[in-house]
């Protein structure tokens, strides 16, 4: 079918506002179901894009961010794979065919957004230290708006110029490069790690980070297992020294920065 | 450098103005779960949701602390790495903010925060993402499919998931809040105690995040005439699995020691996964 302007900028404002609330706000009009049904009313067939949407929602099902990591991005493979399941007349399993690889190619590009906005984070804390609170507002709006302008960008894209010219770039950026920030995306939490050790991390504490590292590790228990275990020690620790008339633990804190 | 200036503004735990004024009111209760919604409008890698968070609390932080000093170094603690789950982020918010009021010192602000963000987080993925969006979406799609589609699949989907994440928000939000303030009230006498305590969960969960959280895999397999060996199975996962998450986090630790600012640390990690992609060892 041809698809006249007005509804291709209509899909591209509806990635726009998908593209913040799969990280914000969070109703989940993101989900590929949802967006079957408003992206199949604004191209004229529901009908197409609710079997769509609802096909996609189950290849969805699973990619869910678990524990931060980022899995393919189905909310572009939603808006992607609907359109032209409705524009090029394919059935659902083909639609789902061509949404995967912009998928990937967004959860590359969601990556970069997020390693994009680190350095910022320097800058806020300047201007906590100069009580500017508008700025770290508007920091956070900058922030929705960069993935909703992201989101639209590639939406409007592939639906202008059409699929195949859109898939063939898409394929041409080299798996590695993907692949590598991928990588790197999964190592980065390390480092956020690192600062809450170089804060909290004291020599007494150093045998209670090993130890959840260990019964993670090999006995895979939990987090909250975990978290319970590690509450149970604080509970003994807390009592016992408490019964001493708290003296002792107030003598026993060493210097708030002193580290190891 | 602007790392030290924080680290010295961080250094005294207390807070100059130890005057407590009781002035969250339960409008502000609501209006933090309005501004808990950007919770990760800046999300990135270094610090995760902790721009997001202090978004959500900021207004209050303002109430709390007038005294300019105060304030910098409350929004300076809460720029700190934070992650969580997103809906359940609202408890955290109730009890950080109880503590804020009662003008506890940052340290047992800061160990309460990471002792319970992990396993909120946790909880948060089991209950949301694994069982509540599977159950709501799995019955919109079944609507939504079949010879005959219907459109009150998507919507049916939409009105029971939000009515059970706002659920969850605001009934978190006040029972965080005031399970914040009554612990306070019983406890004042041994904050240190209750900082130390704090420490030993949150460090053992941060333990387990670096067990959990951080991938990073060898793909290498060195070929050795008629043998191959693939050293993440045979080498790395033998002598400890996850020692390579542990060794990385060491490292950036003991860079940041040696005052690498986390920015370089972020650039050094992304040229690492470029490269170690590209010749084949990831």
């Amino acid at each position: 079918m041809e698809v006249t302007l007005t509804q291709t900028l209509l899909v591209t404002l509806w990635a726009f506002i998908i593209g913040i609330d799969q990280f914000n706000i969070l109703l989940h009009i993101h989900r590929p179901l949802v967006t079957g049904l408003v992206v199949g009313w604004i191209l004229g067939d529901v009908q197409t894009g609710l079997i769509t949407g609802a096909t996609l929602e189950l290849v969805a099902m699973g990619m869910v961010p678990l524990a931060g990591a980022q899995p393919p991005n189905m909310v572009i493979g939603g808006v992607i794979g609907v359109s032209f399941a409705i524009i090029s007349k394919l059935p659902p399993e083909a639609a789902v065919a061509i949404a995967i690889p912009f998928a990937i190619a967004a959860q590359g590009c969601v990556t970069l957004i997020f390693t994009a906005f680190s350095p910022l984070m320097h800058k806020a804390d300047r201007w906590c230290m100069e009580g500017k609170t508008s700025a770290i507002a508007a920091l956070n709006y900058a922030g929705m708006a960069t993935h909703g302008a992201f989101f639209a960008l590639v939406t409007f894209l592939p639906i202008y110029f059409g699929a195949s010219s859109a898939q063939a770039i898409v394929e041409s950026v080299p798996a590695w490069i993907l692949g590598g920030l991928g990588v790197a995306g999964g190592m980065m939490p390390a480092i956020g790690f690192a600062m809450l050790l170089k804060i909290m991390l004291k020599k007494e504490y150093i045998a209670f980070m090993l130890a959840g590292f260990i019964l993670v590790t090999y006995f895979k228990i939990s987090i909250l297992g975990l978290a319970v275990l590690g509450a149970c020690i604080a509970l003994y620790d807390f009592y016992a020294k408490g019964s001493d008339k708290g003296g002792k633990a107030v003598k026993q804190e060493v210097h708030p920065n002193g580290g190891i | 450098m602007a790392e030290s200036k924080v680290n010295e503004i961080l250094e005294n735990a207390e807070y100059e103005d130890q005057t407590v004024k009781k002035v969250v009111t339960p409008g502000d209760l609501v209006s933090m779960v309005w501004r808990s919604l950007f919770l990760q409008a800046s999300f990135n890698y270094e610090r995760m949701q902790a721009c997001g968070w202090l978004y959500g609390i900021l207004p209050v932080l303002k109430k709390i602390h007038t005294n300019k000093k105060d304030l910098s170094k409350s929004m300076l603690m809460h720029m700190e790495f934070f992650n969580t789950h997103p809906f359940l982020v609202n408890f955290i918010m109730g009890l950080v903010v109880a503590m804020e009021e009662n003008k506890k010192d940052q340290n047992t602000i800061r160990a309460i925060k990471v002792a319970t963000m992990g396993p909120l987080g946790g909880i948060g993925d089991a209950l949301c993402w694994l069982t509540l969006l599977p159950i709501t979406a799995g019955l919109g799609a079944s609507m939504a499919m079949g010879p005959d589609p219907n459109p009150a699949g998507p919507i049916v989907f939409l009105v029971l998931f939000n009515a059970i994440h706002f659920g969850l928000r605001f009934g978190l939000m006040r029972y965080g809040y005031y399970t914040g303030v009554k612990a306070i009230s019983t406890m004042k006498e041994k904050t240190k105690q209750i900082s130390h305590a704090a420490s030993i969960i949150g460090l053992t969960v941060v333990g387990g995040l670096i067990a959990s959280m951080i991938k990073l895999k060898i793909a290498w397999v060195i070929v050795v005439g008629q043998a191959s060996i693939a050293l993440q199975d045979k080498v790395f996962d033998a002598i400890m699995p996850n020692m390579l998450p542990l060794a990385y986090t060491l490292l950036m630790y003991y860079l940041l020691k040696k005052n690498y600012s986390p920015v370089k640390l972020i650039l050094f990690t992304i040229v690492v996964g470029l490269a170690g992609k590209g010749i084949g060892i990831f």
